[in-house]
């Protein structure tokens, strides 16, 4: 066995202990404690992405080299390994782009739990990604779920206790659903590890017996983990965690936590259950018409919104909706494309939220948009990332999102019936984000013309280099993925297959 | 390699567009001077590329897959290309005097050569891919030029005019996908590319995306019920609203409606369906639509906006005729609606540079004072009319020729409609013309005492588009028989 | 070498736009220094004579220029081939003769006319300019070769002829002028509806005598071409005053100077006729119409406005809007001979036309000396009023006569061949019912023009004929022309024969 293969083994360690270890530190320590961390998780990643795109196969991790079914596996495709990179990235960006909200925000002394619950977020993600055992996976499941509350609670007011309220209720929901599902799928299979649940079923699924109940118990984890990633009737939670928790916070919950769930279920469709059974399953379809709706309903709802930080929320949800529609498609086409789009969104709409941020600073902190009225010229790099970000959310062609749009849309057209509907909830969809991103970026472009608004002023770029550093990075991988996009789908494409 | 011009004809606008705000000009004079030159230059490469035809197409940048940005030079890009390069060194010497006294003007220049990069972008655009690119980067940088003035009229203008670029992208985005997948390639080629047996049987679901993608593209040549926007993005100044929104951006459209009926879908199969019928339906109605508006119109630059809006759907009707004889009468009507709208823009932009006189009923008794661009505009009125020996009467004649021949019974109401707004159009515009040069015995010419012709960079363009007006309604001969060369090919 | 036929067309309209520039710069130049001495008004009765001998001569040269031309032979040339199919075509033939010749010999005695009249309607110099514009597209028009040039001189004339009509300025004139226009544009818009069609199904448009319709291709498109042929009737009788676009007339000829009304009148309605004339009979061929629905259709339009204009201009008491009714009505007689499609009814049409123009110019002559002489422009005004000039008066009595159609003053010859030729059609109800329509009009003709001559000679016991007896007479250089208007029309009816043998000439060439 080669050193590498243990990095992903040893970046979840790595993050879980630097939870511990934050616990003890002051706050601008524990912050140095897990930027490096995170800094040197992606590296390891990429060693470990590197090697797997280099071998051109995946590899199994047995913990304690106990064989199945006692022993915990981890294991690592090409997918996986490129979740992490990308997730590890993220995250560090938006820890860069919010240390100054941080540390206005959140009180003098609890500065050092918020990089306890970022690190336990992290380890958890990339359990979450790493994983070949379900039952490890429900573990990190709600590991995650109690950090993320942290997250959003740790800024106090009182619309933040009550959003993390609401978020762990439903998480808690959740959870418990998914649990219920992966019990019937124990009690059917009686295995734990993925890989030998998939034998299970397809012997199950061959013999014809336990239709139902394993119907019911993929229904069970679908809509488990789609309560906890906020598709559409369930996202009740989601404006007010995202609006009101801290700017990192809300980067990281929008970008990344919803997306964990969201490639959990892509590894239970592929790897447990087998695509081919959930493709002949109706759980698709459910999951298909509530991706549209949410799709549309979503931007509806942006589109009322008179908070910048809210509207961004609402849009994370249609985003999520195109996503549900992608795997509920049914295809390999749709698949790549939303996974494509988890890559996309969660650069576009962590690079929205830090530079809203931006924007906000200009206006007071207001988030109000008539504070925010000629925004962009008082902070000219937020208001650009702002336009990029907007830009790529509409699908305009060089960013990210016109990349997703596309293979959206030709994922959609091998699809005889659902060929139609898809394309037109694209372009509706599409219109509804321009309504209200657009909207929003004539606005920081329109002069300010109250006069005497004592809380604008100008916010030159020095004064916030992390900041600026975040917002660059954000918009080069922006534009990076709209123009290069080739390798990635070839490695989504070529991991897909591993999964099999 | 002379491929190679193509990229450069795209990238050096760009380019120099955005080296405007950030060079340090000493002075007005120098950056008018870069500026021209920059413009001249690059229609000096256009025309150059032109008389060399380079026949191999050249990729800029791959998207994913055998998706790319390229470029290739064929014969309706060569004349949109043409005719672009043309109007684009008039435009920009004409608004160095209109744009006098305005600040900012440095953003202004910097976007408005950068929309030229983006509009030779569409001319030369290689497939379908590369066409949507540059139409919706077209949409993006034409945005600023709106907002320009930032008055709430103009951010509430500029506002709507990207709704409807976007939802109109969104739905030619539609088609794109469908010609990606069911087209043999996604290169145009005369006569379409849909892989019939692909189709199969699934000819409705075909002219469903036909219409979608359709109506999406026309957004931008602002077919009704899509044509709201273009009287509202009036409100920037005229060079923008002469050159951008009578003649680039929406022209765009009417050039992208054209390949996609031409070159992607084919007219095979198409023509003589339902989708034929509904769209048609939808011109006629826009044709006499716009004008109608125009009529009630009582703002100058507004009224001859809606006037565009009828006249583009004239193109529209040539496209729709689906026929070879249609695509040519599309194509003049292109190209000699160019000359005469921006003419027609250029006298308002130019009354209202002089007076800052907008509306129509302040107009009196200008003409004696302003008798060259009361000229011009007269005779592009009668032009817009389609007065024999004025160019407009050339491009109507080869729309209803081709009408007439089709034999659809729709397309005879499209002609009645062509005449209906004929009549209109010589209402609305000889009313004008009329109030200027005879305002009635007892008008007070003191009250315009100083009011003068414009200086030569606006009188210049004014002068080459008369010009062109008749020598193209008179000796169409040539000019005509490059649209029919490129027609003919079609089957 | 034909080409020399283009430069009586041309020479009037440049020498116009010469005229028209110069009115141009002469304005700038007032508003530069405003002219109070008396240098300067002497000055500009100097410039007003030379404006007279430059139009006079310019006039009388094309005009010569041009009958020469027309009278020596058949002439054709091109001028520029636009499209495939289509060129700026000039051909001389029989029809283009006889409305050239009305056409000049009319502008010469208008222009002199107007060298007096013009006087107090003040900007001659834009007066003139556009006078000589439009003689020189009314000739044109009449020499067109093919449909496309008829067309295009058709609508310069529209727009040439408009500032002619609001030449005062006033408020009501300029709405009069754009009520012309945009009439006139909507009928050759609707002509140029049928242009389109008959370019597909003749194959070409250039005048045959008898038409050039593609019968084969026409069979089974009938019913469109008829749609085509009808609109076109419909849209070139907007310029013939025929109803349903009629409405024009009335208001145009008030508002307009004496001299545009009667060129109006005399002239330019006429271009409808002939374009009808040129599409019915030289393009789509009578024989395509005969017996169709277009036929009837035209008919009755044609009979229709016959009645209604005599019927308005009875009750009108505004003379000059009389007058402009009695047109409606008069070329409505023109267009129901050419709507019968018989040899006999054309001739009876084409003398009509010749007849009308002369004596229509002159009534308006009439109605501009009474109008500047008396300052009156209703008919009960004009009480008495014989006394004062009895010459006037006494011309227009011939006109009148002759307009009513009472022999020998020429109107009754057209007539009587207007009405054989309706006898004799087979036209079902129409061979009596047209008849009647033109003899109750002849009868209405006569209640509206006479009582102008009853109550100017004989003006009644009650008026008192002491008032004023300082004679009113106008200066030789407006009674001329009306006399000469007056005196031809006598003895065109008196020796009418080779002006009938040249109109059944032309007929029987059609027909």
């Amino acid at each position: 066995m080669e050193f590498v293969q243990n990095l992903p083994f040893i970046s979840i360690i790595l993050s879980l202990f630097s939870g511990p270890l934050s616990s003890v530190l002051d706050g601008k320590k524990a912050k140095w404690v897990n930027i490096a961390v995170i800094s040197i998780i992606s590296v390891m990643s990429a060693a470990v992405l590197a090697y797997v795109v280099g071998t051109g196969r995946s590899f199994v991790y047995r913990m304690g080299h106990f064989p199945a079914p006692w022993g915990n596996e981890i294991r690592v495709g090409i997918l996986e390994a490129l979740m992490a990179v990308f997730f590890c990235v993220i995250m560090l960006l938006c820890m860069v782009g919010g240390v100054r909200e941080r540390e206005q925000q959140i009180e003098e002394t609890k500065q050092n739990l918020y990089y306890v619950m970022v690190n336990l977020l992290l380890s958890s993600l990339l359990a979450l990604i790493y994983t070949n055992d379900l039952f490890t996976a429900y573990v990190f499941v709600e590991i995650n779920t109690i950090s993320a509350c942290g997250l959003i609670m740790i800024r106090q007011n009182g619309r933040t206790i009550e959003a993390a309220t609401r978020y762990m209720i439903m998480s808690l929901l959740g959870s418990g659903l998914l649990l219920l599902g992966i019990c019937f799928l124990y009690d059917l299979t009686g295995q734990l590890l993925m890989s030998n649940i998939q034998e299970a079923v397809r012997a199950l699924d061959a013999s014809g017996q336990y239709h139902i109940p394993l119907l019911v118990s993929v229904v069970l984890m679908s809509v488990g983990l789609a309560i906890k990633s906020a598709l559409y009737p369930f996202h009740a939670w989601l404006p007010d965690a995202y609006g009101y928790s801290t700017l990192s916070s809300a980067a990281i919950l929008s970008s990344l936590v919803s997306k964990g769930y969201i490639f959990l279920l892509i590894k239970i469709f592929y790897r447990v259950i087998g695509f081919g059974i959930v493709r002949e399953s109706k759980v698709i379809h459910i999951l298909f018409v509530f991706g549209i709706i949410g799709m549309i309903m979503g931007s509806l709802s942006a589109i009322k919104e008179k908070n910048i930080r809210r509207m961004i929320a609402y849009s994370s949800v249609a985003q999520i909706g195109y996503i549900y529609m992608g795997f509920g498609l049914g295809t390999l086409l749709g698949v790549i494309a939303s996974i494509y789009h988890i890559l996309s969104h969660a650069a576009t709409k962590s690079l929205l939220f830090v530079a809203a941020s931006g924007l906000t600073d200009s206006a007071g902190d207001s988030t109000d948009f008539l504070d925010l009225t000629g925004a962009g010229y008082r902070n000219k790099l937020a208001g650009v990332a702002f336009t990029v970000g907007s830009l790529s959310m509409v699908g305009f062609p060089i960013f990210s999102g016109f990349i997703s749009k596309l293979l959206f849309a030709q994922a959609a057209v091998g699809h005889e019936i659902k060929m139609l509907p898809t394309l037109i909830a694209l372009a509706i969809s599409t219109v509804l984000n321009a309504l209200y991103f657009m909207r929003t970026v004539i606005r920081i472009y329109t002069p300010e013309r109250r006069l005497g608004n004592e809380k604008q002023r100008a916010v030159p770029l020095r004064e916030q280099p992390a900041k600026s550093t975040a917002l660059i990075c954000f918009i080069v991988l922006n534009i990076f993925l709209g123009l290069s996009s080739e390798p990635v789908i070839q490695m989504i494409r070529t991991g897909l297959g591993m999964f099999m | 390699m002379n491929a190679i011009i193509m990229i450069i004809v795209v990238l050096f606008p760009m380019v120099s567009g955005v080296l405007v705000p950030i060079l340090p000009f000493r002075s007005r004079r120098q950056m008018m001077i870069y500026i021209e030159g920059m413009t001249l230059l690059t229609s000096i490469l256009v025309i150059s590329m032109l008389v060399n035809q380079p026949t191999n197409s050249l990729i800029l940048f791959r998207f994913t897959g055998d998706l790319s940005v390229s470029f290739r030079l064929d014969g309706l890009g060569a004349v949109f290309a043409g005719m672009v390069a043309v109007l684009w060194p008039l435009a920009v010497l004409y608004s160095f005097e209109y744009m006098e006294q305005e600040n900012k003007e440095k953003y202004f220049f910097a976007f408005y050569i950068i929309a030229y990069g983006v509009t030779l972008g569409v001319a030369l655009a290689e497939d379908i891919l590369t066409m949507y690119f540059f139409f919706e980067m077209l949409s993006l940088v034409t945005l600023p030029l709106i907002m320009y003035t930032l008055t709430g009229e103009a951010v509430q203008a500029s506002r709507t005019y990207f709704y409807y670029m976007v939802g109109g992208a969104a739905f030619a985005f539609i088609g794109m996908i469908f010609i990606l997948s069911y087209g043999t390639t996604s290169v145009f080629v005369p006569g379409g590319v849909l892989d019939v047996a692909k189709v199969g049987d699934k000819t409705n679901l075909l002219l469903v995306i036909y219409v979608l993608c359709f109506c999406g593209f026309s957004v931008k040549t602002a077919m009704w019920p899509m044509s709201s926007w273009l009287p509202k993005a009036g409100v920037a100044p005229t060079p923008v609203t002469a050159l951008l929104h009578a003649v680039a951006v929406v022209k765009t459209g009417a050039f992208t409606v054209m390949r996609i009926t031409y070159y992607s879908f084919g007219t095979e199969l198409i023509r003589g369906t339902w989708a034929q019928s509904l769209l048609m339906a939808l011109i006629i109605i826009t044709i006499v639509y716009g004008c109608s508006r125009a009529l009630k119109e009582t703002h100058f630059k507004r009224r001859l906006a809606w006037s565009t809006v009828s006249n583009l759907s004239y193109i529209l009707f040539g496209v729709v005729l689906m026929s070879p004889l249609g695509f040519v009468g599309a194509l003049s009507h292109m190209v000699f609606h160019a000359v005469m709208k921006i003419c027609s823009f250029f006298c308002a932009g130019a009354v209202i540079k002089k007076t800052g006189r907008t509306y129509i009923y302040e107009l009196d008794g200008l003409g004696r004072k302003m008798p060259k661009v009361f000229l011009a505009f007269t005779l592009s009125s009668l032009a817009l009319m389609g007065v024999p020996g004025l160019c407009g009467f050339i491009s109507k004649w080869n729309l209803a020729k081709a009408a007439v021949s089709s034999g659809n019974p729709l397309s005879y109401v499209g002609v009645a409609a062509l005449l209906v707004s004929a009549l209109l159009t010589a209402i609305y515009m000889l009313t004008i013309s009329v109030r200027a040069f005879f305002p009635g015995r007892d008008f007070d010419y003191e009250t315009i005492r100083d009011v003068e012709d414009p200086g030569w960079r606006m009188i210049v363009p004014l002068v080459v588009f008369a010009a062109g007006m008749f020598f193209f309604g008179l000796h169409p001969q040539p000019i005509l028989k490059v649209f029919e060369n490129i027609g003919a090919v079609m089957p | 070498m034909n080409g020399w036929i283009l430069i009586p067309i041309f020479f009037p309209i440049v020498a116009g736009i010469f005229l028209l520039l110069s009115s141009f710069l002469q304005h700038l130049r007032e508003v530069k220094r405003h002219k109070t001495s008396r240098t300067a008004v002497a000055a500009e009765s100097e410039e007003l004579r030379n404006i007279h001998i430059l139009t006079a001569a310019v006039l009388i040269i094309s005009a010569a220029a041009v009958l020469w031309a027309v009278w020596t032979g058949e002439k054709e040339a091109t001028l520029i081939y636009l499209m495939k199919g289509i060129s700026l075509y000039f051909k001389v033939d029989a029809a283009g003769r006889l409305f050239v010749t009305i056409a000049s010999l009319i502008w010469v005695a208008i222009c002199a006319y107007s060298f007096v009249y013009m006087k107090h309607e003040g900007e001659e110099r834009r007066f003139f300019g556009f006078y000589l514009v439009v003689y020189g597209v009314l000739t044109a028009l009449g020499l067109s070769g093919n449909l496309v040039t008829f067309y295009l001189f058709y609508e310069l004339l529209t727009l040439a002829s408009m500032p002619l009509v609001l030449h005062n300025g006033t408020r009501e004139s300029i709405m009069a002028s754009l009520k012309y226009l945009f009439y006139s544009m909507c009928g050759a818009y609707m002509g140029l509806f049928g242009i389109y069609f008959l370019f597909r199904y003749c194959g070409t448009l250039t005048f045959t005598a008898g038409g050039s319709l593609d019968m084969a291709l026409a069979q089974d498109n009938k019913g469109i071409i008829l749609i085509a042929v009808f609109s076109m009737i419909v849209g070139f009788g907007a310029k013939a005053g025929m109803f349903p676009l009629h409405a024009w007339l009335p208001t145009a000829h008030p508002a307009a100077p004496s001299p545009a009304s009667a060129a109006l009148s005399g002239v330019i309605v006429k271009a409808g006729v002939l374009a009808m004339l040129r599409m019915v009979y030289y393009v789509v061929g009578p024989d395509f119409i005969r017996g169709t629905w277009v036929q009837t259709a035209w008919m009755i339009l044609s009979l229709l406005t016959v009645f209604m204009g005599s019927m308005l201009a009875y009750r009108e008491p505004v003379f000059k809007k009389r007058l402009a009714y009695s047109t409606v009505s008069q070329i409505s007689y023109i267009l129901f001979g050419l709507s019968l499609l018989t040899p006999q009814a054309l001739t009876g049409a084409l003398l009509h036309t010749v007849f009308h123009a002369i004596v229509k110019t002159g009534l308006f002559l009439t109605a501009g000396i009474l109008i500047t002489q008396c300052n009156k422009t209703r008919v009960e005004d004009y009480v008495g009023i014989g006394k004062r000039m009895p010459w006037t008066l006494g011309c227009y009595t011939l006109l009148s006569l002759a307009l009513i159609g009472i022999p020998p003053a020429s109107g009754f010859i057209s007539k009587w061949y207007l009405a054989q030729g309706a006898l004799d059609a087979e036209v079902g109800i129409f061979r009596w019912l047209g008849p009647a329509v033109l003899l109750i009009s002849a009868l209405l003709t006569a209640g509206y023009l006479l009582p102008v001559v009853m109550k100017g000679f004989f003006p009644g016991k009650e008026f008192d004929a002491d008032t004023d007896k300082l004679s009113l007479e106008p200066s030789m250089w407006m009674l001329a022309p009306l006399a000469v208007c007056a005196v031809l029309a006598v003895i065109l009816g008196i020796f009418p024969s080779p002006l009938i043998q040249y109109a059944e000439h032309i007929a029987s060439a059609v027909l």
